[in-house]
Parts: structure tokens; C-alpha cells; sequence
């Protein structure tokens, strides 16, 4: 009886660890950016970088899965980075999971310097950042540091679709 | 004319570039602004200037980065301050002053982290936005000569002191206290954005 209770259990964990569809991969730079590009010429692309514990991360962050949410089907594809401590991802992923966020995020993995600029010159290291990558060209068309309401993303987001250049 | 706008608009673009943060090399900005210290006396980059150089960071209490790399607050004032090197953290933090980041709430930070240097107000963010400085911890670092030598991250390894690497901040200071070049001038680090007042 004890390990068919046992076997249950295991299934029931499997199950719902496969329904939570949280997929959290540690990230460098450059596997982010490397994801980003594969999806030149289908989706503009727009990355999120937050910590749960970054006040207005936090904030911002139900208004960007919105916006997400809206833009699927139409040409936009979000990304989400914790830069939690590693040793802290599964807080990371219990906020995503309560956010609703489903499919592939990040967590960094790789040292501050060489991540903030493999991911961009531009970024000095304040969070939360976001990155926005234009659909044809696959080339950076707005970024920002610090919590923005939704016009600024609505804003970017409609030129990185129409690729009419940098804000 | 066209060929005129040419040769402009590329000056432009570099001019608003280096807009960001302060230049190395660059004469403390705002030297003068008196600012409240934690003490409640009233004090001045050029006051808090040493004899070897000026240690300035923008720090705030509400951002666990912050937390994380305090001990090397207190390790590296107690270390310098004796070979006549100033220090001052600032608080550019003018949109929470009612939510953590008050002069009472600094004040209390400061007694019990046992800060021996200054931890000053910066009202508007005004000292903030001079030295370009997006957020808390940000680190810059002035010559006797009251030159820039040094801006960014303490070190690279902002949880675990004992598995610093790289210890950037020390290596400049070291450097400048000795007189010679420091070799690693710029670095990069997460932190909190600095919460200007609201402007959006």
C-alpha cells in the first residue's frame, strides 16, 4: 500500500510540475540575445529585466504580461530575466508562476559586468531594463531603465513592429 | 547647407552620448552643495574631501544590493579613512523619502551599520543627476586632485565577500593612494534604479 501511496504521489508531483509550465533557464548574455535573434522576421521581441525584490519590477511587471498577452498573436514575443541570486530561483519562479507566465524565461547566471554589456553598452546595470528588438531587422529599436508606464511599451512595441527606428 | 548638417548632426549625437555619466578625469560636479548629513550638520563634497582622494557612493536603504554589499562599506571606511581618503554615501533616492529612504530612516541605517563616514540627502536628486548616476550601490572615485579615476561597482562579487575576484574599488584606491594608474577605470553592476523625482 505504502508504495503504490508513494507511486501516486510521484505521479500527482509530476503532473502538476508539468502543468506549472514555468520553464526558468539559467542565461548568459549571449543565450538571451541568441534567443532574441531567432525570432527575426516572425515577432518583434521584447525583454524584461526584474528581480522579485526590486519594488518597481514588481510594479510594472503584471502590466507587461498584459501586454504580452495582447500581442501574441500579433508579431510580439516577451521575454522575462529574473536577476535574482540563484540560489533564490524558485522565488523567481513562484512570482512568474503567480503572474501567470508561462513557457521560457531566464535567470542570470553570468558575472554583472560581462552580463550588462553583453546585453548592451547602452545598459548601466539599473533594474528593472528593458530591451526592445524590432521584428524585420532584429536590431535593438528602444531601451530604458527604471518602471515606465504602458504608452512607453505600447510606443516601443508598435515601432519595433513597423520598425520606424529608435525612440 | 545639407552637407553643413552632416558634418553637425554626428557632434550631436556624440555630445548627447556623453551626457550619461560623468566623465573619467572629470572635476567633482556640485562640490559645493551642502547637503544634511546623518549627523544633522550640513556638508559639502569639497567638506568631505581627504587629503588622498574622495570615495563618493550613492547608496539608499531600500535596495537589497545595497544590503548585500554594506560590509564592504564598512571594511573599506575603515581601512581608508585612517590613510586620509574621504568617503560620503548619498542618498539620491527623492521619490521614497517618505517610504524608507527619509533622513530619520537613514539616520537610524547609519547607527546600525555602524557607518563612520558621511550619509547625506540628496535633495531633487540634484547631485545624482550631475554625476550621471543611474543607481544604488554606484561608485565614484576622486584623486587628491579632485579628478575622476574611478566610477562603477565595488566589486564583483556583491553576496559573498570572501569570493570577491575582483575587488575594483580597493584595487583604485590602492592605486591612487600610491600614486599610480589605476588599471581597471569603468565597470558595470547591477543595482536599484535611482527613484528620481517622478518626472513621467
Amino acid at each position: 500500500m505504502r508504495p503504490r501511496a508513494f507511486a501516486l504521489a510521484a505521479a500527482l508531483l509530476l503532473i502538476s510540475c508539468s502543468q506549472s509550465a514555468v520553464d526558468l533557464q539559467d542565461a548568459a548574455a549571449g543565450d538571451i540575445l541568441k534567443t532574441a535573434a531567432a525570432h527575426q522576421g516572425q515577432e518583434a521581441v521584447l525583454i524584461n529585466f526584474w528581480a522579485t525584490w526590486c519594488v518597481p519590477c514588481v510594479e510594472e511587471f503584471p502590466m507587461i504580461v498584459e501586454l504580452a498577452e495582447e500581442y501574441q498573436d500579433n508579431e510580439l514575443k516577451v521575454y522575462f530575466v529574473s536577476v535574482d541570486w540563484l540560489d533564490e530561483r524558485q522565488k523567481a519562479v513562484d512570482f512568474l508562476e503567480q503572474h501567470g507566465v508561462r513557457g521560457v524565461s531566464f535567470i542570470k547566471n553570468q558575472g554583472d559586468d560581462e552580463f550588462i554589456d553583453g546585453i548592451s553598452r547602452e545598459w548601466t546595470g539599473a533594474v528593472p531594463f528593458t530591451i526592445v528588438f524590432g521584428k524585420e531587422s532584429g536590431k535593438v529599436v528602444d531601451l530604458w531603465e527604471a518602471k515606465k508606464q504602458r504608452p512607453k511599451f505600447e510606443q516601443a512595441i508598435e515601432k519595433a513592429i513597423k520598425e520606424e527606428g529608435k525612440t | 547647407m545639407k552637407k553643413s548638417l552632416m558634418l553637425i548632426l554626428p557632434l550631436i549625437l556624440v555630445t548627447t552620448a556623453a551626457a550619461g555619466e560623468l566623465e573619467l578625469g572629470s572635476a567633482i560636479p556640485l562640490g559645493d552643495v551642502k547637503m544634511t548629513d546623518v549627523s544633522g550638520r550640513k556638508v559639502s563634497l569639497n567638506d568631505a574631501m581627504g587629503k588622498n582622494g574622495l570615495l563618493v557612493i550613492f547608496s539608499c536603504n531600500t535596495c537589497p544590493w545595497v544590503d548585500a554589499w554594506e560590509d564592504r562599506y564598512i571594511v573599506i571606511s575603515q581601512k581608508y579613512q585612517k590613510k586620509d581618503v574621504g568617503m560620503i554615501a548619498i542618498n539620491p533616492n527623492a521619490a521614497s523619502r517618505g517610504n524608507g529612504d527619509g533622513l530619520t530612516d537613514m539616520q537610524k541605517r547609519a547607527k546600525e551599520a555602524g557607518y563612520t563616514f558621511h550619509y547625506t540627502v540628496d535633495e531633487g536628486s540634484q547631485l545624482a543627476s550631475a554625476f550621471g548616476a543611474t543607481r544604488t550601490p554606484h561608485i565614484y572615485l576622486f584623486s587628491k586632485e579632485g579628478k575622476l579615476i574611478y566610477r562603477g561597482a565595488i566589486d564583483d562579487n556583491a553576496r559573498k565577500a570572501r569570493k570577491v575576484k575582483k575587488p575594483y574599488l580597493i584595487n583604485a584606491i590602492d592605486a591612487m593612494i600610491e600614486g599610480k594608474p589605476v588599471s581597471v577605470t569603468s565597470t558595470k553592476a547591477l543595482g536599484c534604479g535611482i527613484k528620481f523625482a517622478a518626472k513621467e
